[in-house]
């Protein structure tokens, strides 16, 4: 590992990097492994810092000195950082992060990652596999409303044209994902739209108040997992696809080479919708702190015993 | 600049934001429904133990500054605190969370002004009355309240004219009002919409203020009216 660790480093900065992690390193146990130290970082909510320090405790895990910034800030503050070299991986969101970079998203998830690789390539980003797990814009609806309509996907929502108040943030009517989309795409009428919050306290005390009956959600948001709300199946694919990858700075993978890439890798595989929103459900409601969390899942995946 | 006046000009101009649901004539209603029911409801409330507390010299300071430290909480601070104690108390989002923060607002300047206006009246004109033979009944309606008129009056302007201004907040727990134009605005980075949603609530601040002004003028006894303005800036 340490030969082809070498053998890949390339440049005078590179170089500089390894020394000082190494030096830094020199003393630790048999299991670290020499080259510069990966700085990470994360947008400034909850589930993206949770699945930053997911990937530090991976790459900890197999030998990797880390360093973390997490809850850097918003995409305009961090996703520079990352071109800079002050942060050296983050994870991302591809649908909403080839859109920042000017391409085009689609629902198809393979197209919309196949286009992120291109867009951010010249930058010197290159992101790793893709979850399965996604945090895209969705539609929920309590149990009640689910069960007395008969309400399972996004389409269903035609039949009750005119009958029902959507709540959602105040830019809804203005964007394709939200209200627009909604009636262009599904042809849904609302009785009534009413500017809440995205997602947040509001939204639900709306829909447990029945002042609404469809809200704006997250898809992964722990709101649903706490109060039993249906997210309904955006049948027509509205919402571009919004897998959670790895963004890493080039120079880190020539670095390290493949095992970097597997060892995180092998944590996104195993990321799911499901395992997300339950991650986010400890950390958001229950206040369990996001290290813990981040440790018991990678044990419960088997990536660290 | 000339360019963007323009464009809030042309905002006004266009009747598809006066009218419906979310129009301007609507939220106007809406935000003046709110601000009359909050400030005659704070002035019900805060008052009438005011000018019975000062009137019988009942707690002093002590009470004014128990009620004042209340009005050192953020406006933001309050309706955000009032959201879920609401819906807690099962009257959900929107109106009554809005409501509930504006009177939490409005009720200690009115209750500090009147408390320190019947309490200012001079005391050798209170014994004075007692000597012409005043009930205490007739000591309060006669003297202690006239002379404290111009104190109280204006700390219900002072609060409605807060009320209107705050009541812009409503807008992020999910009511409706001119702060919407505000909040939706910005949603959007819709500056205009932003700009017009301010000069509207501004507009009915001034109005508001200049329509308690006139009650104020037409309630307040013609010798004492010169004392409103000084004593507010101290009180108020």
């Amino acid at each position: 590992m340490r030969t082809h660790a070498r053998r890949t480093i390339a440049g005078a900065a590179i170089v500089a990097f390894a020394l000082i992690a190494a030096a830094c390193g020199s003393g630790d146990d048999g299991g670290t492994i020499e080259g510069p130290t990966i700085t990470i970082g994360s947008a400034g909510f909850s589930e993206a810092a949770l699945v930053g320090e997911i990937y530090a405790q991976a790459l900890e895990a197999d030998g990797y000195q880390v360093e973390r910034k997490l809850n850097t800030g918003t995409r305009e503050i961090y996703a520079p950082a990352l071109e800079s070299g002050e942060l050296d991986l983050i994870p991302e969101y591809t649908g909403s992060v080839l859109t920042f970079l000017g391409g085009t998203s689609t629902p198809d998830s393979d197209e919309t990652y196949a286009s992120l690789q291109v867009a951010w390539e010249p930058m010197g980003i290159e992101v790793l596999d893709y979850a399965p797990a996604q945090d895209k814009n969705g539609f929920v609806v309590t149990q009640a409303t689910a069960d007395e309509l008969g309400l399972e996907k996004v389409s269903d929502l035609a039949a009750y044209n005119g009958t029902l108040i959507l709540g959602g943030p105040p830019e809804c009517p203005e964007r394709e994902f939200c209200l627009k989309g909604l009636e262009s795409v599904y042809g849904l009428e609302f009785a009534e739209f009413r500017p809440l919050d995205a997602g947040g306290p509001i939204t639900v005390a709306a829909l447990q108040g029945d002042e609404i009956q469809v809200g704006t959600m997250f898809t992964s948001s722990a709101s649903i997992y706490a109060n039993g709300f249906v997210l309904l199946d955006d049948d027509k694919g509205l919402q571009p696809a919004e897998n959670l990858v790895p963004a890493v700075r080039s120079e880190i993978i020539e670095a390290y080479g493949d095992d970097f890439k597997e060892s995180l890798n092998t944590v996104s595989a195993k990321l799911t919708t499901a395992e997300l929103t339950s991650l986010n459900k400890f950390v958001e409601v229950d206040g369990e702190d996001p290290e813990t969390v981040a440790a018991e899942w990678l044990k419960a995946i088997g990536v660290t015993e | 600049m000339i360019s963007f006046l323009g464009e809030v000009a042309a905002w006004f101009g266009d009747s598809a934001n006066w009218l419906g649901a979310s129009g301007i004539l609507n939220r106007l209603r809406e935000h003046i429904q709110i601000t009359v029911a909050a400030t005659a409801v704070s002035t019900v409330v805060a008052i009438p133990p005011a000018v019975w507390l000062a009137h019988r010299r009942i707690g002093g300071t002590f009470v004014v500054a128990v009620v004042n430290i209340a009005r050192a909480i953020p406006s933001f601070a309050i309706v955000v605190l009032f959201l879920p104690i609401s819906i807690r108390l099962g009257l959900g989002i929107g109106f009554w969370p809005t409501f509930l923060a504006l009177l939490f607002l409005a009720i200690p300047p009115m209750f500090t002004n009147a408390y320190t206006g019947v309490a200012g009246v001079d005391p050798d004109l209170v014994e004075a009355s007692r000597g012409m033979g005043m009930t205490d009944r007739e000591v309060l309606t006669k003297v202690e309240l006239p002379m404290a008129s111009p104190v109280i009056l204006a700390a219900v302007r002072v609060a409605a004219v807060q009320v209107v201004a705050t009541a812009t907040l409503g807008a992020l727990v999910g009511w409706g009002g001119l702060g919407r134009f505000i909040v939706d605005g910005f949603a959007v980075r819709d500056s205009v919409e932003v700009f017009a949603g301010a000069l509207l609530v501004a507009g009915l601040a001034i109005v508001t203020e200049l329509v308690l002004g006139t009650v104020e003028k037409h309630v307040v006894p013609a010798t004492l009216r010169t004392r409103a303005d000084g004593v507010e800036s101290v009180v108020a």
